[in-house]
């Protein structure tokens, strides 16, 4: 079966870039926009991995991260956070809110790929 | 391998590797010393071991890894290969084949009496007690870890953890629970069991690290490196790895590459698809040219028929060669039976091969290995003489088998020859007579003779042994080889041993043919045993009556009337034709109505209620839809001979 | 010494009637007997086709049709009734591919007929054992008769058929 990955972003480009990468490798995407649509698009499917990034309006991706970790039917799903290089404290702060693993900005598609199939398994 | 069943796609491969090994061990026998194959061995148990380890199959890789290991002593010369070594390896084989196959239940007891024997032979080659083969002391690393008990709920996979780690090297892996609370205070969402990974292999701090890259501050994680002596088996799991991953990944067209990269495996149902489709190309071929060469056909039309027709003939060559097979691989079987063989009848028996090259169709190949073991085994069984008695009669006390295929005209000939005894004429003959299949004192030609023993309960052995059966073997290897519209011939002089060679068409699927008409019916006569075509004026139609022989450059040739044979009811045609036919050294003429002309066509078989019309060995669709009926060369040549003979006998 | 003929072995084939005592069947003619087999044994229904002859089958079985790319042989049941051969076709003529198991694998064979009727539920309240003396044909190929408003329909038994007119050997290389 296809993993299914919600990416989370509001930058349309990226989201499409993270999409192009991922659908070809095979897995299925769907894409939200900000913090409260991609709450509302991960409670009403179970996906395989969410990716997120942290900075993006209506509601940003640490409080999403939060929310969703409070929901019993997200226990276990794997969250990745982008982040830029530098930001040692935000990791901490998104661990912490429940994230399992981080991507650094600017990264190339084999970066996303193997860190997908890093906490994917497939 | 279609739709991805990875667990499968091991197995064949699997037992592919056994072969390899099995292969090697046998050459190894006779050339101890050789370091290639003691190299070529190892690999394959090592390739075994790791790809077994993969798709769990855990009583198969553990215990390959003693063999390995027990090997790898020789590879590194700290101990020489022996004939006993070898011979525990073969059986060790066996056990893992077993292992493979199934589900490696019931099979303990076996794997531990074959690990003890192997121990013995390892001690005793090294010529000193060893202590018992552990796991060579190589690189890596020990390391225990505890993952925070949150981690889990928050999307960490402890098991995919572990995975990653298999695939830096080879691991143990124990799980620690003495963390774990007690049940009523259990939250099943955290994680509280720990492990204990000893990782073998060339990896580095860094290739762990990256492992535990997310969890890498809130872990637990205690590591150290093993005490290394010599160099770890460099290849670790590159190549199982490729091989295993290749497999599961039935996203894409369901292909997995062999280990050389340079072949594909493909399923044969899928050959036998692009077979039917090519044979169906040519049959609408066949219709086209028709209407090409037909009376309103125009120039461009035909030209493009032609073409078409060059194309077609083009894809059913190349269809012909993707469905053949060497011949080595049947070979390669029979060096393990023979070894197997020669020990349980004590003698010292000799293989010798010719020809392996020679390629034959798939489904052939597979038909003609029961027949084999059964010819071979009579072979080594009544054929050759007990050492004493070889040596009595001035032979060499090894008795020699001998294999070979080559290609001639459009058949395979597969000779399995021995230089032991030979057939006791006489006791074929009593034994006959007692079987009431000829008369004391008639006559039969010696090749008739010696066809006797294809009869069904014939069997002249003086004591039935346990290897070749009751006799009841025989008669279905000549069934076996019919059914493949084959023939088999039998030489053997008293003394010096016996031949056996069986012929088998090359093609099964689609022919080149000679069309012709007898009566109103049409027929199609292999193009491959064609000789030549002859005219028969009415005249010496007339003439013949009675006789049914034409002189052919000074060689009387039977005939058989097709005409009459087929009790067609119809007129000769005034401008009759003898095409006469040949199989081996054999031939007959057979008087048709009209040639119509040379015919490709596809064989389709006949059904099971037509099987006994002799005659016939198939049918086929003909351009405008009729049905042609394919003449069986073989038969008919026997029908010739046997209306030769009868007419010799009546004087 | 038995006034009547003792009975043949017992049917090769039963009748299957479905538990409500039912059973489908497509009937045809054959000279001027009505016939039926059970309806899923059959596949198609052709208008007739160009026979080639295979000298040296049974009478039976004497000639093959090419159906769809494949040989399949032609059952002329005449031959197990003894009836008189064939007139010329007509335009009713037609053949019944069926697909029967005579061994381990299905064959598929065509049967020759004048006429194809349509498919009908025969009752087994109507049905009778074929006599044991007194009918004009084997007793053993057939399986039973049935009555009907326009007379009587005879369902034959294929597989006796079968094996008494070509033999076990045919039936056996069938397995």
């Amino acid at each position: 079966m296809t993993a299914s990955i919600l990416t989370v972003d509001d930058s349309p480009s990226l989201r499409m870039a993270i999409k192009i990468a991922l659908t070809g490798a095979g897995y299925a995407v769907t894409e939200a926009g900000d913090g409260v649509e991609g709450l509302a698009k991960a409670k009403g499917a179970k996906f395989d991995l969410i990716i997120t990034d942290l900075n993006m309006p209506n509601m940003d991706g640490l409080t999403m991260i939060r929310e969703l970790r409070k929901d019993p039917a997200q226990c276990g799903t794997p969250i990745l956070f982008l982040t830029t290089e530098s930001d040692d404290a935000m990791k901490q702060q998104a661990k912490a809110a429940g994230a399992t693993g981080w991507l650094v900005k600017p990264f190339v598609p084999e970066q996303l790929l193997k860190v997908s199939r890093k906490v994917l398994g497939r | 391998m279609s739709g991805g069943d990875p667990i499968a796609a091991f197995r064949v491969e699997a037992g592919d590797l056994l072969d390899q090994v099995e292969q090697g061990l046998l050459d190894l026998t006779h050339r101890l010393d050789d370091r290639d194959l003691i190299d070529a061995v190892f690999r394959g148990l090592h390739t075994l071991k790791g790809s077994g380890a993969m798709f769990g199959f855990d009583a198969l890789a553990s215990f390959t890894h003693h063999c390995e290991t027990a090997f790898d002593r020789v590879r590194k010369g700290l101990a020489p290969a022996t004939q006993g070594l070898v011979a525990v390896i073969l059986s060790a084989k066996d056990h893992m084949r077993a292992l493979v196959d199934g589900d490696g239940s019931g099979l303990e007891a076996t794997g531990a009496a074959i690990l003890a024997e192997l121990q013995r032979e390892v001690d005793a080659a090294a010529g000193a007690p060893t202590p018992t083969p552990s796991a060579p002391v190589r690189k890596g690393w020990r390391l225990t870890f505890y993952l925070p008990p949150e981690s889990m709920a928050n999307g960490t996979n402890p098991l995919m953890l572990l995975d990653e780690l298999r695939e830096l090297g080879e691991c143990t892996i124990t799980a620690r629970t003495d963390r774990l609370p007690p049940l009523a205070e259990l939250n099943p969402v955290e994680c509280h069991v720990g492990w204990d990974v000893t990782l073998f292999g060339n990896v580095s701090r860094d290739d762990i690290d990256d492992v535990f890259l997310f969890v890498m501050d809130d872990m637990e994680l205690v590591i150290e490196e093993l005490g290394g002596e010599a160099e770890a088996p460099a290849e670790i799991v590159e190549a199982p790895v490729a091989t295993a991953v290749a497999a599961p990944e039935s996203t894409g067209p369901a292909k997995a590459a062999t280990k050389t990269g340079e072949s594909v495996r493909v399923p044969a149902e899928r050959l036998d698809e692009l077979m039917d489709r090519v044979g169906e190309l040519v049959i609408v071929h066949s219709r086209l040219s028709q209407l090409a060469n037909g009376q309103g056909g125009d120039m461009v039309l035909r030209s493009i028929s032609e073409e078409i027709e060059r194309l077609v003939s083009e894809l059913r060559d190349t269809m012909m060669v993707l469905r053949m097979v060497p011949v080595a691989t049947l070979f390669g079987r029979f060096r393990r039976l023979i070894h197997d063989l020669a020990r349980e009848t004590g003698k010292a028996i000799e293989l010798s091969t010719e020809g392996e090259a020679t390629e034959v169709d798939k489904t052939v190949i597979e038909r003609l290995a029961d027949p084999m073991v059964h010819l071979i085994r009579n072979a080594c069984d009544h054929g050759l003489e007990p050492e004493d008695e070889r040596i009595a009669a001035g032979k060499p006390a090894t008795g020699h088998v001998r294999l070979s295929a080559h290609q001639a005209g459009g058949e395979v000939l597969i000779t399995i020859q021995d230089d032991g005894r030979g057939i006791n004429r006489e006791r074929v003959r009593a034994k006959a007579e007692s079987q009431g299949l000829i008369q004391p004192g008639q006559q039969v030609s010696d090749s008739e003779l010696l066809h006797m023993i294809f009869h069904p309960g014939f069997s002249t052995a003086a004591a039935v042994t346990n290897l070749s059966g009751r006799g009841v073997g025989m008669d279905v290897v000549k069934r076996t080889i019919e059914s493949l519209r084959g023939a088999i011939d039998i030489t053997s002089n008293p003394g010096e041993g016996s031949k056996v060679v069986l012929r088998i068409p090359l093609t099964l699927a689609i022919i080149d043919g000679l069309l012709v008409r007898v009566g109103e019916g049409r027929y199609v006569i292999p193009l491959a045993a064609v000789e030549e075509c002859l005219e028969l004026s009415l005249e010496e139609d007339l003439r013949s009556r009675g006789r049914s022989f034409i002189t052919l450059r000074d060689r009387l040739v039977p005939f058989l009337r097709l005409r009459e044979m087929f009790e067609t009811g119809t007129r000769p045609d005034p401008h009759q034709k003898i095409v006469v036919i040949a199989t081996g050294a054999e031939r007959v003429g057979l008087v048709v109505d009209q040639i119509i002309g040379s015919h490709q066509t596809v064989i389709k078989s006949m059904s099971p209620l037509h099987q006994d019309v002799a005659a016939f060995a198939g049918a086929t669709i003909l351009g405008d839809g009729g049905v042609a009926l394919i003449l069986d060369v073989v038969q008919l040549v026997l029908a010739g001979q046997q209306q030769e003979e009868r007419l010799r006998a009546a004087g | 010494m038995p006034l009547v003929e003792p009975m043949q072995e017992a049917h090769i084939q039963t009748v299957p009637w479905d538990e409500t005592g039912h059973l489908e069947v497509l009937t045809f003619d054959l000279g001027d007997e009505t016939f039926a087999l059970e309806a899923v044994l059959v596949r198609e229904i052709l208008d007739l086709l160009p026979e080639t002859r295979v000298p040296g089958a049974a009478p039976l079985v004497h000639s093959v049709v090419n159906f769809r790319g494949k040989i399949i042989p032609i059952a002329d049941l005449r031959q197990a009734f003894a009836m008189a051969p064939a007139e010329a076709a007509t335009l009713d003529s037609r053949i019944v591919v069926i697909e029967i198991a005579l061994g381990e694998e299905p064959l598929q064979i065509g049967i020759r007929t004048d006429k194809v009727h349509e498919v009908a539920t025969l009752a087994e309240t109507a049905s009778e054992e074929p006599p044991a003396v007194g009918m004009r044909w084997r007793r053993q190929f057939v399986r039973t008769l049935v009555r009907r408003d326009d007379g009587v329909v005879v369902l034959p038994d294929l597989h006796a058929i079968f094996a008494a007119h070509l033999g076990d050997s045919a039936i056996a290389a069938a397995a």
